[in-house]
């Protein structure tokens, strides 16, 4: 039998002061984001005694077998699954917002209201000059109200395509600092403090890729991790220690592709999906309000053709320009407004013409298409706050559940400090021991 | 908030903080909805609401325009009645001067006199029918902009306006014609002829003014300037019946201005006592969230070891 009393205490005291610091490195790091709780995992030293001396047992205390990152790989896939999700509903719905906010403050729908009630004043006396201005002016207003959604849309669309511009950049940065992790924990060895704050950087980048595109990943048993963008049947990111780049293309209507390493990439979760999201809808509605400012030039000045003005002369273009941004104000003379019909008196208070344009502005009803248009983002918006919502429940269940299996509990800590803490003192106590006995030994004789 | 059990620390954070923040945001939306009195912070809030909002405002400033317009024709109506009752009055004055005019006891010189008052009467009757309106336009001239009448060479006056009054819109699709023309009261049918009442009186006061015939002449436009009094009595009536119209389109008007300001309180106005009930309810539940966060927090094992 060859144990030795004294070192089977010392590695008892060692194993100890392990636990120690870990419980005290798992206390300072309760509130460390992306830190996941390590426990020391402890192993027996023992040895069985060689050929004809089975019976023997040589006993030599207790080793540090490995440090454990108790963390669960579905919880993590899940917080990433639904924090990808949760990202794109966040800046859809942000990008939409703005959108919105550009087309209902411009004003366009009173205006344009305004507009209409404007002319229906006019029929009172349609020679009446202030109220020929009053038509005039609020057209002016009406322009200006749709050059103003025009830049607003524009300038929603720019700022969500610096945010997109910017996210592919934090992707390729995100993606080759993974790749450097890959190559550090293929050189890593096993059970060391320095390979699990590796993983915990993984996972941290992982979480943060996961929030800019959906993300499909491969574990190797090193701990490398191969990383698909857009999702599990995507394009390669990052295979072992390489990163391909992600590349974003912006199309002439302002809408946005990816692409990684040239290859077109569908992106189903992340910021940068609702960006692209987003930025289609923009392309949609400036479509539609760059048609609706279309048809009211082009019927108001066909309208305008069909009578003569206050000086008898054929009615011209009131309107000029072909979209919302380009709508202007061809004329601002009162006296051109084509009020009477053709061939009427000079000066005549007939209000023919001035009833067929307004039929005809009736029949397009630009109120009620600016409406609609309005209606169409408020609408998508408010479903897709209602989707937020849903989804956003789901990711913090799933974040509580991560960090309820993964955190720090500061109480299990306590606990683990005192029953350390023991075990250290019990461990100087068999030392105490070993050294009586010694002295007892010596004693004798 | 599902529970979890044997949680970590910063899970416990974490849900508290989610928890209460869901708590703060609900009561400052309802304090926003109390402060501004509108449900709607923006259309997003409650798109069809909204929608239905956009359009109600909109009926609401045509509606406005209608109003004006209404008062507009009921002024320039008021005013043709006036300028009708003071042509009614001049008949009457003629036709009192044609039966004085009639009596052959009259001698050629007091004719010519009566046929000077009557040439008299018959410029204020022309200076009448060019009256203007409340915007300067003749209010008999139907839609042209000049005088209604103008007189040539030979003195004969000559209508110069449109067939028609122009129209004004009363709002959804009703119109009142905004007065009457020259002819549809000065022109009309006595005994089987077409006459015209300037024409006839122009006539009168020459007949008497010549001095020969002149008695013949006034007893004969008796009768012609009593079909003339029952025009223009007739048109008063039409100007009458057309004030009435107007004046029901206004109380149309006016219930259903009302109706949709009902709406609107409905679909976007928001309602006090409901507002503050919720946010005494969420107040309440915050606090009790504090509170009992505030004493959960304070549990912790190391406060017990020493």
């Amino acid at each position: 039998m060859a144990s030795d009393l004294l070192s089977i205490g010392r590695s008892g005291a060692l194993a100890a002061r392990i636990g120690l610091d870990v419980t005290a490195q798992n206390i300072a790091n309760a509130s460390t984001e992306g830190y996941v709780r390590r426990s020391a995992q402890m192993a027996e030293v023992a040895s069985t005694g060689g050929a004809y001396r089975i019976g023997d047992l040589s006993l030599s205390g207790v080793r540090l077998d490995s440090i454990t990152r108790n963390a669960d790989a579905f919880r993590q896939a899940e917080v990433r699954r639904t924090g990808s999700d949760v990202a794109r509903g966040t800046a859809e719905a942000a990008g939409l917002s703005n959108i919105e906010s550009a087309i209902e403050q411009s004003g366009v729908y009173d205006a344009i209201v305004s507009f209409e009630s404007s002319l229906q004043q006019l029929t009172q006396d349609p020679v009446d000059t202030s109220l020929r201005a009053s038509v005039i002016e609020k057209a002016r207003t009406m322009v200006g109200t749709f050059q103003i959604a025009a830049q607003e849309m524009d300038a929603a669309g720019e700022g969500l395509q610096f945010l997109a511009s910017d996210g592919v950049t934090q992707v390729n940065r995100i993606a080759a600092e993974l790749a450097r992790t890959n190559t550090r924990l293929s050189r890593a060895a096993d059970a060391t403090s320095d390979k699990t704050s590796l993983l915990d950087q993984r996972d941290k980048l992982l979480q943060q890729l996961s929030q800019f595109g959906n993300i499909g990943t491969t574990f190797a048993v090193d701990g490398t991790v191969a990383v698909k963008l857009g999702g599990t049947t995507g394009r390669d990111l990052v295979v072992g220690d390489t990163a391909t780049t992600v590349g974003m293309t912006t199309a002439a209507n302002g809408t946005v592709s990816f692409d990684v390493g040239g290859n077109s990439v569908t992106l189903a979760g992340g910021s940068l999906a609702g960006q692209q999201l987003a930025l289609d809808k923009l392309a949609q509605l400036k479509l539609d309000v760059d048609g609706l400012a279309e048809d009211i030039v082009s019927t108001f000045n066909g309208a305008q053709l069909t009578g003569d003005d206050l000086d008898g002369n054929p009615g011209a273009a009131i309107f000029s320009g072909t979209t919302a941004a380009t709508m202007n104000l061809a004329v601002s003379d009162v006296r051109k407004l084509a009020t009477a019909p053709l061939n009427d008196p000079v000066g005549s208070r007939n209000a023919g013409n001035l009833t067929a344009i307004r039929s005809a502005l009736g029949a397009l009803n630009p109120a009620d298409g600016m409406d609609q248009i309005l209606f169409d983002v408020s609408g998508t918006l408010a479903g897709r706050n209602v989707t937020l919502g849903a989804l956003r429940t789901i990711a913090d269940t799933a974040q509580v559940a991560l960090s309820a299996q993964s955190g720090v509990d500061l109480d299990a800590e306590a606990v683990n400090l005192v029953r350390y803490q023991q075990a250290f003192q019990a461990s100087g106590k068999v030392m105490q021991v070993a050294s009586d006995i010694f002295d007892t030994l010596l004693g004798i004789g | 908030m599902s529970t979890i059990y044997g949680t970590s620390t910063s899970a416990f954070y974490e849900r508290s903080l989610m928890d209460l923040t869901a708590l703060r945001k609900q009561a400052e939306e309802t304090q926003a909805e109390m402060s501004t009195g509108q449900r709607l912070q923006r259309s997003s809030d409650d798109p069809v609401a909204a929608s239905r909002l956009r359009r109600l405002a909109r009926a609401e400033t045509i509606d406005k325009i209608d109003g004006a317009a209404a008062d507009r024709a009921t002024s320039d109506l008021t005013l043709t009645d006036g300028a009708l009752t003071q042509f009614s009055t001049f008949v009457t004055r003629l036709q009192e001067l044609s039966t004085q005019a009639a009596t052959g006891t009259l001698s050629d010189a007091q004719r010519a006199g009566i046929g000077q008052e009557v040439a008299q009467i018959r410029a204020n009757l022309v200076a009448l029918a060019n009256t203007r309106d409340g915007s300067g336009r003749a209010l008999f001239g139907g839609e042209a902009s000049g005088d209604a009448y103008s007189i040539n060479g030979a003195g004969v006056t000559q209508y110069e306006g449109t067939a028609t009054a122009g129209t004004v819109s009363l709002g959804d699709g009703q119109t009142v014609a905004r007065g009457i023309t020259g002819p549809e009261f000065l022109d009309f049918t006595s005994g089987g002829t077409p006459r015209n009442l300037l024409g006839v009186v122009k006539d009168l006061a020459d007949a008497l003014q010549t001095g020969t015939g002149g008695a013949a002449a006034a007893s004969a436009a008796l009768s012609v300037l009593g079909d003339g009094l029952a025009s223009i009595t007739t048109a008063q009536t039409v100007v009458g019946s057309r004030l009435n119209w107007i004046d029901l389109n206004t109380e149309r008007r006016i219930t259903l201005s009302e109706l949709r300001t009902e709406e609107q309180t409905k679909v976007g106005g928001n309602d006090l006592t409901e507002s503050i009930a919720r946010l005494q309810n969420t107040m309440l539940v915050l606090e009790a969230s504090q509170a009992s966060f505030s004493k959960l927090a304070n549990l912790s094992l190391f406060d017990q070891l020493r």
